[in-house]
C-alpha cells in the first residue's frame, strides 16, 4: 500500500497518491482529485507516523521488541482516539507480495469467518497460565548444563571450530568457566601458547559417558530410554561428540561382523538420537556416522539367522535415519543426498552379483529419500530388479533367505512405486503395457495402481505407514533380541567409589537407595576393577559362554570372564592390544544379551570390515 | 569582543522583558477563557498591576503570537541552505582544536532552519536542506532528525514534541572561551542574518575557561534532545551520602523496659526476643556503626515516619542477615537464581522482588498483577472482620493471629487496573504494593486483605513507573505526560511535581537516603531532584537513546543508567560527571543492579544476557583522579570491567535483585518464538 519515494531520504515513506484514491473509492468517493489526495497523504502519513512513534514507547515500556496491536491502541487512547478494535496479532504478519504492470503491492491476506462456525465451534482453547520456573543461571560462577540454559557452546561455535580450529579462542575470561588463578600470573609474564583443542573430558563427563554408552547398548530399556533421551535433549554433549561417534562406528564394526542385529539397532537409535540433539554440530563427524549408517542398511548379513530375524526393520530405521541426515545436512557445497543417491544407484547397478538383502536396502533407502529419487532412479531398474528376484520366488526353492529376501523386495517395490506410478502414468493401465515395462514386477504395480487409483486414501495411508516412528523399532527390537531380563545393577557394598550423576534429569542413580553404584572410567588402571569385580561375580559363573570379538586373525589377547553372554568390552584407546577386561556382573541366571564392544586398532577392524562387505566396499566410502 | 559583550548583556535585559511579555500573554489568555480567580491570584503573586494587564491588552494579539511563535522570519528561503553551507565549511576549515566545538552548532542550526522554513511555508526548501544535510549529522542524532521530517507542514509543528521543544527552549551548548570567540567573529564578519537570528535566538553557549574539548569528549555528553547540561544545574550541592542508621539499639531500649515491668510474665517468644536484643547490644555489628557520613544530609532533612516495633524487629533481620553476606568481587563468583517466566509470550510488563527477597509481583499486559511468594511461607489473607473480633488484641504475636491460616496460596492475582501495568513496587515493610499503568492511574494494593486501597490519580497520561521510597511513607511516579510526581501515601495529591523533561521520564528511583529522586527520560537526559525542594540539582547527557532503567550505587555516591542505547552509563553526583561507559549489551537493557557489598554492577535487557561488571574497580580508578566542576574527568570505557556475561535461553531479563546474601536474584520471560 505504501511506496519509496526515495531509497535513503529521511522521509522513510508516504501513503501513494493511488492508494489514497483507492481507499477513497472503496468509500464512495469516486473523483478524488490529485491535489486533495496528496493532501490527504500527507497528512494521513503524518498521523499514522505519529501514533506510531507513540506506540514504539508503549512496546518498549512493555519491555519487548515487538510492535503489537495494543501498543496502537494505547497510544490512540493517549491521544484521546478510540482504539480499532477487533485486530489480533498472531505470531507473525504474513504480507502477501503482488506485482504486475510494474507495481508492487503488500497485502495481508484476511481470511473471512464464517459467522456459523464461530458459534458452533466450541470455545477456543484458553491460554495457558503463566508459570514461575526456577532454576540457576549461575553456581560460584559456573553455568550448569542444564536445558532452562542455553548450550555452552553454540552451534554456530563449534561450527568455526570445526572450520577453523586455530581460530578457536582460549577460554574467553568472561564467559564460561571462571577465571581462576589470574592473579596469581599477575607479575609474571606469561607467553600464551595456544592450545589447538583441549581433548580432557573431565572425570564427570567420562562418567557420564560410560554410564550412557553402557545403557544405550544394556538390556534395561527403560534405562536406554532415559540414556537417548539425554542424548536427544542434554545441551552440553558437544565435548562428548567425538567420542560418542567413535562409539558408534567402532560398535558398528564390530556387531556387523558379530551379526548382532540388537546391538546394532541400539547404536542407530543412538544415532537417531544425536540426530536429533539441536545443540550438536553433527556435521563434523558425518564423515564416520554416514558409512557406520551405511553399513546398517547394505550388509549383507546382519543377523545370526537370516531367516528368522528381523533384520529388514534395522535396514528400513538406518534408512530412515540416512533420509534424515540427508534433509538436515545437505548443503549446495556438500551434496550429501547426491552423493549418497549415487552411492546406492552405483550399489543397485551391480546386478547379480549382489546379495538380495544388500538390494533390500539400497532400494529402501531410496525410496526413503522421496518419491522423486524413486522414479529416476529405481523406475527404470525395475526390470533387471525383477529378473534378479522371479527365480526365486517362481522357481523351485533353492534357498529359503533368498526366497524371503525376494519377498520383501517385492512389497518394497511395489509400496514405493505404486504411488509413484499412478502420477507418472495416466489411465488407463493396462496389464501388458505394465508387463513389458516394468517385467515380472509389472502385473502386480498394475493391480497396485489400479487399487490407488479407485481408493485414493489407500495409498495416503500405505505411504504413512512407510514412515515410522523409532517406536516401532523398539518393538521390533525386543522380539528380535532374547526375552530381557529385569534390570541388572552392579551392586557394591563396600568400594569407596563415588557416585556421580551427571545429568539429574536421568536421575537414575539416585534412586538406588543404600545400593550404590560404582562405574569404572575406562582409563584408569584396570587391575584394581578387574579384582573388584572379581570378587561381586557371582557363583554361578560356571558354563559362560563367551564370544570373542573378532574372528579374524588379529591377536587380540582377551582375557575373558564370563556370564551367560557373549561379552565384549569396549576400552576406548586406541592400543593396538587391549588386554582385556572384564565384564559387567550380572545377577545369575538372567538371559543377558549384554555386549560390550572392544574398540581394536582400526588396522583391524577395517581389515574386519573388507572381509565381509567387499561388496560393498565403494558403498562405505563417501567419496 | 565588543559585541559579544554587548550580546550578552541584551540577553540578560531581554530575558526580564520577554519573562513580563510571557506574564502578559498568559493573562490574556486566563481572561479570554473567563478564569477570573486564577487571573487575579496571578497578578498578585506576580505583582502586577491592573495596569499593566491593560497595558498588556493594548498589545492584544501580536504579544500573544510572538510568544507562542518563535519562527517568524522574513527571510529568503534561498539563503538558507547558503547560509548552512557557509557555515559548514567555516566549521571545517577552523583549526583542529576548534573544529568539534564548532562543529557541535550544525545539528541546532540545522534544525532551527529546517523549522523556520517550514513554519514560513517553504516545505519544499526545507525538506531539500534537510534530505541534503541531514545525513551528515552525527548519528545519535539522525533519529530525531527523523522524527523531525515527519513535520513538513506548518499546522504540524503545534502538538510535536520535538518541534514544540525546540521552539520554546534554548539549545544548550558548552563552549570554551577561545572558540566562542572564533564563532562571534565569524558572524560579525558574514553578516548572515538567517544564521545570527537562530544563533542570537534558539542557542544558549555556556562558556568555560580553558582548553577547548575533542571530539570524543563532546560526544560524551552530547544527544540529549535540549543539548547539553549548563554548568550551573549541576552547581548545588547534593548530600549524597547515607546517614547514619537509625541506633537500633536506642531504638530497642523501650521494648527492654517493657520487658522489665511485666517480666513476671512467662513468655517464652517474647524472653526469646530479649535475648536477642541482649545479644545483639554486644553483637560488633551494632557497636561498629560507621561514622557520620560528611555527605550525607541531616537525618531530619525529610520527614521521616516513626518506625514501628515491627520495622525495627525487621531491621534487626536484615543486619543479622546482612552479617552473612558473601562479598562479592574477582575473586569470589556470583551465583545467580533465575526466575523464568514461562507461557508469558510478551505479556509481562515488569517484575519486582521484595528488599527480603520474600516476595515476587510481576505486572502484566492484561491489567493485572500477580503476586508470588518465593518462600515456602505461602501468602496469606486477613481473617474475615468477624474471625477477627474473636482475636486477642494484646496478644504478642497479633500479627501471626490475625492472618487466616487456611487462606495460604502461593500466587495471588490484583485486578483493577484498566491498562498495562507497567510498573510495581513494593513497600519496605511488605504489606503494601503500588502498582501504576497505563490507565495514568496508581493504585495502592493491602498485600494482607489482597484488595485495591488507594487509587492515586493525578497523571493525565499513562504512568511509567512508580517506585517506594527505602524508608516507606513516600512514593515517585514517571508519566508519559513529561513530569514525575512525589506522593506521600496518605495524601491524594502529590507532594512535588517534578517539571522540567522534554519528553517522556521513563523510570525513576529513589537516592538510598530518600532526600532524592533521579528521573531518565526519553529526552536522554537523566536528571536529579530534590525532594524537599522540588528542584533539580543535577542534569546529566550522554544517553544517545531513551532511558530505561536507573540505579543508586550502594554508596550513594554514583548512578547509573541504561537505556536504548544498549549502553550503561555511570554518573559521579558530586559533579555531574559521566565517569564510565560500559558497552557490550547488542539491545535496549531494562534493568540494572547493584550487590549489597557495592563491589558488582548487574545489568540485563532484550539481549538475553546477564553481564556482570567490576563497579569496585571503577570507583577505584575514579579516586585516584583529581575531578572538579569545571574539569570533566576522562570516560572509562571497555571491556576491563566487564567480569562475567551469563546468557540466558531465549529469555530477556526484565528485573535484577540480590538478596541479603547477595545471591542475585533475576527474574526473565521465557520467549519460545525465537529459539
Amino acid at each position: 500500500m505504501s511506496s519509496k519515494v526515495h531509497d535513503n531520504d529521511l522521509y522513510g515513506t508516504n501513503f501513494s497518491v493511488e492508494s489514497i484514491k483507492v481507499i477513497a473509492e472503496s468509500i464512495g468517493i469516486a473523483n478524488l482529485q490529485d491535489e486533495a489526495a496528496k493532501e490527504l497523504s500527507d497528512e494521513i502519513s503524518f498521523r499514522l507516523k505519529h501514533i506510531i512513534q507513540d506506540a514504539a514507547k508503549f512496546m518498549h515500556h512493555g519491555k519487548r521488541a515487538k510492535l503489537m496491536p495494543t501498543d496502537i491502541d494505547c497510544a490512540l487512547r493517549a491521544k484521546n482516539i478510540e482504539p480499532q478494535h477487533g485486530f489480533q496479532s498472531s505470531e507473525y504478519l504474513p504480507f502477501r507480495f503482488a506485482s504486475g504492470g510494474g507495481r508492487e503491492l503488500h497485502f495481508l491476506e484476511e481470511a473471512e469467518v464464517d459467522l456459523n462456525d464461530l458459534i458452533q465451534n466450541s470455545n477456543p482453547k484458553a491460554p495457558y497460565e503463566v508459570t514461575l520456573r526456577t532454576h540457576w543461571l549461575s553456581i560460584d560462577g559456573i553455568q550448569p548444563t542444564i536445558p532452562e540454559n542455553p548450550p555452552p557452546a553454540s552451534k554456530a561455535m563449534q561450527k568455526l571450530e570445526s572450520v577453523d580450529p586455530i581460530n578457536k579462542k582460549p577460554q574467553k575470561e568472561t564467559s564460561g568457566k571462571p577465571t581462576t588463578g589470574k592473579q596469581k600470573l599477575k607479575n609474571i609474564e606469561t607467553v600464551q601458547i595456544k592450545q589447538l583443542a583441549t581433548h580432557e573430558l573431565s572425570v564427570e563427563q567420562q562418567l557420564y559417558y560410560k554410564e550412557i554408552t553402557e545403557a544405550c547398548v544394556g538390556s534395561d530399556e527403560a534405562r536406554r530410554g532415559e540414556a537417548l533421551q539425554s542424548l536427544a535433549s542434554d545441551p552440553g554433549l558437544h565435548e562428548m561428540l567425538p567420542r560418542m561417534c567413535t562409539f558408534i562406528i567402532e560398535g558398528v564394526r564390530v556387531n556387523v561382523v558379530q551379526n548382532n542385529l540388537a546391538l546394532l539397532i541400539y547404536l542407530m537409535r543412538m544415532v537417531k538420537a544425536l540426530l536429533d540433539n539441536q545443540s550438536l554440530y553433527l556435521e563434523k563427524y558425518l564423515h564416520e556416522l554416514i558409512p557406520a549408517v551405511t553399513t546398517c542398511i547394505v550388509s549383507k548379513q546382519l543377523c545370526t539367522r537370516p531367516e528368522f530375524d528381523n533384520h529388514w526393520a534395522l535396514r528400513d530405521f538406518a534408512s530412515r535415519l540416512m533420509a534424515q541426515i540427508c534433509k538436515n545436512f545437505n548443503t549446495s557445497t556438500n551434496n550429501i543426498q547426491t552423493r549418497i543417491t549415487r552411492m546406492f544407484t552405483n550399489a543397485l547397478n551391480q546386478g547379480d552379483k549382489m546379495p538380495l538383502s544388500s538390494m533390500y536396502g539400497a532400494l529402501q533407502a531410496l525410496s526413503e529419500l522421496g518419491p522423486e529419487v524413486v522414479r529416476i532412479f529405481v523406475l527404470p531398474r525395475v526390470k533387471i530388479i525383477g529378473s534378479c528376484i522371479e527365480h526365486h520366488l517362481e522357481g523351485p526353492t533353492i534357498s529359503n533367505v533368498d526366497k524371503i529376501a525376494s519377498g520383501h523386495i517385492k512389497q518394497l517395490i511395489i509400496k514405493s512405486l505404486v504411488p509413484v506410478l499412478k502420477s507418472v502414468r495416466s489411465p488407463p493401465d493396462y496389464i501388458e503395457e505394465y508387463k513389458q515395462d516394468y517385467g515380472y514386477f509389472g502385473a502386480s504395480l498394475n493391480a497396485g495402481v489400479l487399487k490407488a487409483r479407485t481408493q485414493p486414501n489407500m495409498t495416503a495411508l500405505t505411504t504413512c505407514s512407510n514412515v515410522n516412528t523409532p517406536s516401532s523399532i523398539t518393538s521390533v527390537a525386543s522380539t528380535i533380541s532374547r526375552p530381557l531380563a529385569t534390570p541388572t545393577i552392579i551392586q557394591q557394598n563396600n568400594i569407596s567409589g563415588r557416585t556421580i550423576v551427571m545429568n539429574p534429569g536421568v536421575g537414575r542413580v539416585a534412586t538406588q537407595g543404600t545400593n550404590q553404584k560404582i562405574v569404572f572410567v575406562t582409563q584408569r588402571s584396570q587391575s584394581s576393577t578387574v579384582q573388584n569385580q572379581n570378587q561381586q561375580t557371582p557363583s554361578t559363573q560356571q558354563n559362560t559362554v563367551v564370544k570373542l570379538v573378532s574372528s579374524s586373525t588379529t591377536p587380540v589377547q582377551h582375557k575373558i570372564v564370563n556370564s551367560q553372554q557373549k561379552m565384549v568390552f569396549v576400552g576406548m584407546q586406541n592400543n593396538t592390544t587391549v588386554n582385556n577386561q572384564t565384564s559387567g556382573l550380572l545377577s545369575p541366571g538372567s538371559q543377558q544379551n549384554m555386549s560390550f564392544m572392544m574398540q581394536k586398532n582400526n588396522v583391524n577392524s577395517h581389515k574386519i570390515i573388507n572381509d565381509s562387505f567387499s561388496h560393498i566396499d565403494d558403498l562405505s566410502h563417501m567419496e | 569582543m565588543s559585541n559579544a559583550q554587548q550580546s550578552v548583556t541584551q540577553q540578560s535585559t531581554g530575558a526580564e522583558e520577554i519573562n513580563k511579555a510571557q506574564l502578559a500573554a498568559v493573562l490574556q489568555i486566563l481572561k479570554k477563557y473567563n478564569l477570573k480567580n486564577t487571573e487575579e491570584l496571578l497578578k498578585k503573586e506576580a505583582n502586577i498591576s491592573d495596569g499593566i494587564g491593560t497595558q498588556g491588552t493594548l498589545q492584544k494579539d501580536s504579544n500573544v503570537n510572538s510568544v507562542l511563535t518563535g519562527y517568524k522570519s522574513d527571510g529568503d528561503p534561498e539563503t538558507y541552505a547558503n547560509s548552512y553551507r557557509e557555515l559548514k565549511f567555516f566549521v571545517e576549515d577552523s583549526l583542529d582544536i576548534y573544529k568539534h566545538e564548532l562543529g557541535m552548532i550544525l545539528y541546532p542550526v540545522l534544525v532551527h532552519m529546517y523549522l523556520e522554513l517550514v513554519y514560513n511555508g517553504h516545505s519544499e526548501k526545507a525538506v531539500a536542506l534537510m534530505n541534503s544535510f541531514g545525513p551528515e549529522q552525527d548519528t545519535y542524532y539522525q533519529e530525531d532528525l527523523k522524527k523531525l521530517a515527519m513535520v513538513t507542514k506548518r499546522e504540524h509543528m503545534s502538538g510535536n514534541e520535538l518541534a514544540d521543544t525546540f521552539k520554546s527552549n534554548q539549545f544548550i551548548i558548552r563552549m570554551s572561551r577561545d572558540t566562542l570567540s572564533l564563532l562571534k567573529r565569524h558572524l560579525n564578519d558574514k553578516k548572515a542574518s538567517v544564521l545570527l537570528n537562530i544563533i542570537q535566538e534558539h542557542l544558549y553557549f555556556d562558556m568555560y575557561e580553558g582548553v577547548a574539548r575533542n571530539k570524543s569528549q563532546i560526544d560524551a555528553t552530547s544527544g540529549a534532545v535540549g543539548g547539553e547540561a549548563k554548568r550551573q544545574d549541576n552547581k548545588a550541592k547534593v548530600y549524597y551520602g547515607i546517614p547514619k542508621a537509625p541506633d537500633i539499639q536506642t531504638l530497642a531500649a523501650p521494648v527492654e523496659e517493657e520487658e522489665g515491668e511485666g517480666g513476671e510474665q512467662d513468655n517464652p517468644e517474647k524472653k526469646y526476643m530479649i535475648l536477642k536484643k541482649k545479644k545483639a547490644k554486644k553483637d560488633p555489628l551494632f557497636s561498629k556503626k560507621t561514622k557520620s557520613d560528611p555527605n550525607a544530609p541531616p537525618p531530619d532533612r525529610i520527614p521521616a515516619p516513626d518506625l514501628k516495633d515491627n520495622d525495627k524487629l525487621e531491621k534487626v533481620k536484615a543486619i543479622r542477615e546482612a552479617s552473612r553476606r558473601v562479598t562479592l568481587g574477582q575473586e569470589t563468583q556470583l551465583s545467580v537464581c533465575c526466575y523464568t517466566l514461562l507461557n508469558s509470550n510478551n505479556t509481562v510488563c515488569c517484575a519486582e522482588i521484595t528488599e527480603d527477597s520474600s516476595m515476587l509481583a510481576v505486572g502484566f499486559n492484561d491489567c493485572i498483577v500477580k503476586v508470588w511468594s518465593l518462600v515456602p511461607q505461602k501468602l496469606k489473607a486477613l481473617k474475615s472482620a468477624q474471625q477477627l473480633q474473636d482475636v486477642n488484641i494484646d496478644a504478642e504475636d497479633l500479627m501471626v493471629r490475625i492472618m487466616n491460616e487456611r487462606s495460604g496460596e502461593v500466587s495471588r492475582t490484583l485486578t483493577g487496573h484498566s491498562g498495562p501495568v507497567y510498573s510495581v513496587s513494593f513497600s519496605p515493610d511488605r504489606t503494601l504494593l503500588l502498582s501504576c499503568s497505563e490507565d495514568s492511574t496508581i493504585r495502592m494494593w493491602s498485600l494482607q486483605m489482597w484488595t485495591c486501597l488507594v487509587v492515586y490519580k493525578g497523571h493525565l497520561f499513562p504512568v511509567w513507573d512508580v517506585k517506594f521510597s527505602p524508608l516507606g511513607y513516600y512514593f515517585a511516579t514517571a508519566s508519559h505526560d513529561r513530569t514525575a510526581r512525589l506522593w506521600a501515601t496518605d495524601h491524594y495529591s502529590p507532594l512535588r511535581l517534578f517539571a522540567g523533561h522534554f519528553s517522556d521520564v521513563d523510570c525513576i528511583q529513589f537516592h538510598p537516603n530518600s532526600n532524592y529522586v533521579a528521573t531518565g527520560s526519553s529526552d536522554r537526559r537523566v536528571c536529579l531532584w530534590d525532594c524537599t525542594t522540588g528542584n533539580h540539582v543535577r542534569l546529566m547527557t550522554g544517553h544517545k537513546a531513551p532511558i530505561h532503567s536507573l540505579a543508586f550505587s550502594t554508596c550513594g555516591r554514583f548512578l547509573s543508567s541504561s537505556g536504548a542505547d544498549c549502553r550503561v552509563l555511570i554518573w559521579d553526583l558530586s559533579h555531574g560527571h559521566l565517569v564510565a561507559e560500559l558497552t557490550g549489551h547488542e539491545k535496549p537493557v531494562h534493568t540494572l543492579a547493584f550487590s549489597r557489598c557495592g563491589n558488582i554492577l548487574c545489568s540485563g535487557g532484550l539481549d538475553c544476557s546477564l553481564k556482570v561488571w567490576d563497579f569496585s574497580k571503577i570507583t577505584e580508578d575514579i579516586s585516584s583522579e583529581e575531578v572538579n566542576v569545571s574539569h570533566n574527568p576522562d570516560v572509562k570505557t571497555g571491556d576491563q570491567y566487564l567480569l562475567r556475561d551469563f546468557a540466558t535461553k531465549s529469555s530477556p531479563l526484565i528485573h535484577l535483585h540480590f538478596t541479603r546474601r547477595n545471591l542475585l536474584l533475576a527474574v526473565a520471560t521465557f520467549d519460545g518464538s525465537n529459539p
